[in-house]
């Protein structure tokens, strides 16, 4: 168990790294000169005031020691400072990040509490009606694109009927994106619980123990459920991270003060310190989930735990 | 299921049209795409109305009447716009798909038949990618490239390599361990042989029913881009675009956001069912 979590900690650690080196080459791709093009919307930029930001930013170096410089600073906890109005990028979303992982974590729950029951019940009733028309509904909910499901909410529940708040970042404020991400990502879950579910029931200890006469309920509560919720724990950390990705979307709609609106402002102002901090971000988050879900994953599964 | 499968999966052709047809899904899928395919390419004849012409109708037209899906803010036909939105939708999945299905391909395959340490590399970093997740790799490349829709196009084409790479690679790799692949390296095939004439056709039916679900992902996530003013711009009478633009309105004239995200949700929807359709109907194991 300690070598297979050893193993993922060293895989994230690498992706990290590798992360590092591509937000550093990531100013460098920008086509034409990214110092102008950041200044090109502020008027009145003379060469000079240029030129000192080409130097505060280390892109007069070459890269190789740009890189060595960002990993000094980095390692200080030193992500630079935004283009527009100079505040600590680490401050800016640092800020917001609580907004961003409470919404995901919401998402999730959401996400969960939904999809695992219907995935289940559907298993549990493979081949009849119940079954076929949990199916068409998850497959519906996936196919339906999470930035309309939210304006169709807001619309609904916000404008119409007046329940919720349109947006801001109070308790009620979440209800609404919480919602939009956990929906469209309830169905995934119940289509995995499903598959994962209706595999452990062909399964011959599975068969064994309804031939032996065991009462069902025992039989699933015992045999089933655990063995067919590991896929499910499994796939948690790629769902988490597409959460994180949903949520820029989904922050957008509702005003939601998360690092994902605060990326997409940062693509549109070009402001690239800001830009490469979410980056860095979102993957140490990312990996982190991930690795704590391989963890969660070894202790349920004996036969990683025990090897 | 008979012992032979790689045998017949090229011969079973013309029985594979009928099965897809006999899954529920697979047929309605495919009735859906066919019908999307049709309206991009009669866009012009089909729509009453050109799709950019402001003040074609009153502005904000309610759906019925000479304007069947209504009129928006400049008085444009919405159902022109969607038509035509059509055209737009499907050329973005093809061009996205294609730019990760052939390189994901490619590395797929060569990390399958070199092994060795071109493998690992290849292999190592399509993970190190997988985990920067899609959203975050389509992301980066705007920030980048500057929003517009073909930069949204080239980067939700990026973002799904890796997946298309991972996929490809546990198809070969199956192909190559198999009795028939070491038979054909004893009788001294090469190695273009090997690749074009039995990995690539044994890969194909499993790459097929990826890149058609493929095709809702990246529709979904190019969408959202221009959702978020980071891919079309306008006035393109791209969906997603559409949607965005609706938010000013939504009160006033709810259909300019309900019917731009049904199209989105119907079209994904259609290639969602066609790739379970064939995902049946190609897989021996399923096919029983």
């Amino acid at each position: 168990m300690w070598r297979f979590l050893g193993t993922r900690i060293a895989m994230g650690a690498f992706t990290i790294w590798i992360t590092t080196i591509l937000v550093t080459l990531l100013i460098h791709a920008v086509p034409g000169d990214p110092v102008q093009i950041m200044y090109a919307q502020s008027q009145g930029t003379t060469p000079e005031q240029i030129e000192e930001v080409r130097r505060s930013l280390g892109l007069d170096r070459s890269i190789p020691v740009q890189y060595l410089m960002y990993m000094e600073r980095l390692l200080q906890g030193d992500l630079g400072a935004t283009i527009r109005g100079g505040q600590p990028v680490l401050e800016v979303i640092l800020q917001r990040l609580p907004n961003t992982l409470l919404l995901a974590c919401a998402a999730m729950f959401i996400a969960i509490l939904i999809g695992v029951p219907i995935g289940f019940l559907a298993a549990y009733r493979e081949g009849t009606l119940t079954d076929i028309a949990l199916m068409i509904i998850a497959i519906a909910g996936i196919s339906m694109p999470h930035f309309w499901l939210g304006l169709m909410l807001l619309f609904f529940f916000a404008l119409e009927l007046g329940w919720l708040p349109v947006s801001g970042n109070g308790w009620l404020n979440l209800v609404l994106p919480a919602l939009t991400l956990g929906l469209s990502n309830a169905a995934i879950f119940a289509r995995l619980t499903r598959s994962s579910m209706i595999d452990v029931m062909s399964q011959d200890y599975v068969q064994t123990a309804f031939a032996k006469g065991l009462p069902k309920a025992l039989v699933l509560r015992r045999h089933v459920l655990r063995a067919g919720l590991l896929p499910v724990v499994t796939m948690m950390g790629l769902q988490f991270a597409f959460m994180m990705g949903g949520a820029i979307v989904v922050e957008n709609i509702f005003s939601w003060n998360g690092v994902g609106r605060m990326a997409v402002e940062a693509i549109f102002q070009r402001d690239y310190p800001l830009i490469q901090g979410f980056i860095l971000t979102f993957s140490v988050v990312v990996v982190f989930v991930a690795i704590v879900i391989d963890a969660l994953y070894a202790v349920l599964d004996p036969r990683i735990r025990r090897s | 299921m008979n012992t032979s499968t790689h045998q017949d999966g090229p011969r079973a052709a013309p029985g594979f049209l009928r099965r897809l047809l006999r899954s529920p899904s697979g047929a309605i899928g495919l009735a859906i795409v066919l019908l999307l395919i049709f309206c991009a390419l009669f866009a012009e004849m089909l729509a009453p109305y050109n799709p950019a012409k402001m003040g074609a109708g009153g502005r904000f037209l309610p759906p019925g009447g000479d304007h069947l899906l209504g009129t928006d803010e400049f008085g444009r036909d919405l159902f022109s716009r969607i038509l035509f939105g059509s055209r737009i939708t499907l050329l973005i999945g093809a061009v996205a798909v294609g730019i990760s299905l052939t390189i994901g391909m490619a590395v797929g395959m060569i990390a399958a038949f070199r092994r060795g340490w071109i493998e690992a590399i290849l292999m190592r970093s399509t993970d190190v990618l997988f985990s920067f997740t899609e959203t975050l790799i389509a992301l980066s490349f705007v920030a980048v490239l500057g929003p517009s829709l073909q930069n949204a196009v080239i980067a939700v084409g990026v973002a799904g390599i890796p997946f298309y790479a991972r996929t490809c690679y546990a198809a070969a790799l199956v192909e190559t361990s198999k009795s028939y692949f070491e038979a054909s390296i004893s009788a001294g095939a090469g190695p273009a042989r090997l690749v074009l004439v039995h990995l690539l056709p044994n890969v194909l039916p499993t790459m097929i029913v990826v890149a058609t679900l493929g095709v809702s992902t990246a529709i979904l996530a190019a969408a959202g881009l221009s959702f978020l003013g980071l891919g079309a711009q306008p006035p393109t009478s791209e969906w997603g675009y559409m949607l965005a633009g609706s938010r000013d309105y939504i009160n006033r004239a709810p259909w300019l956001m309900t019917i731009p995200g049904i199209a989105i949700a119907v079209t994904v929807l259609g290639f969602n069912l066609l790739g379970d359709g064939l995902r049946t109907s190609l897989d021996p194991v399923e096919r029983k």
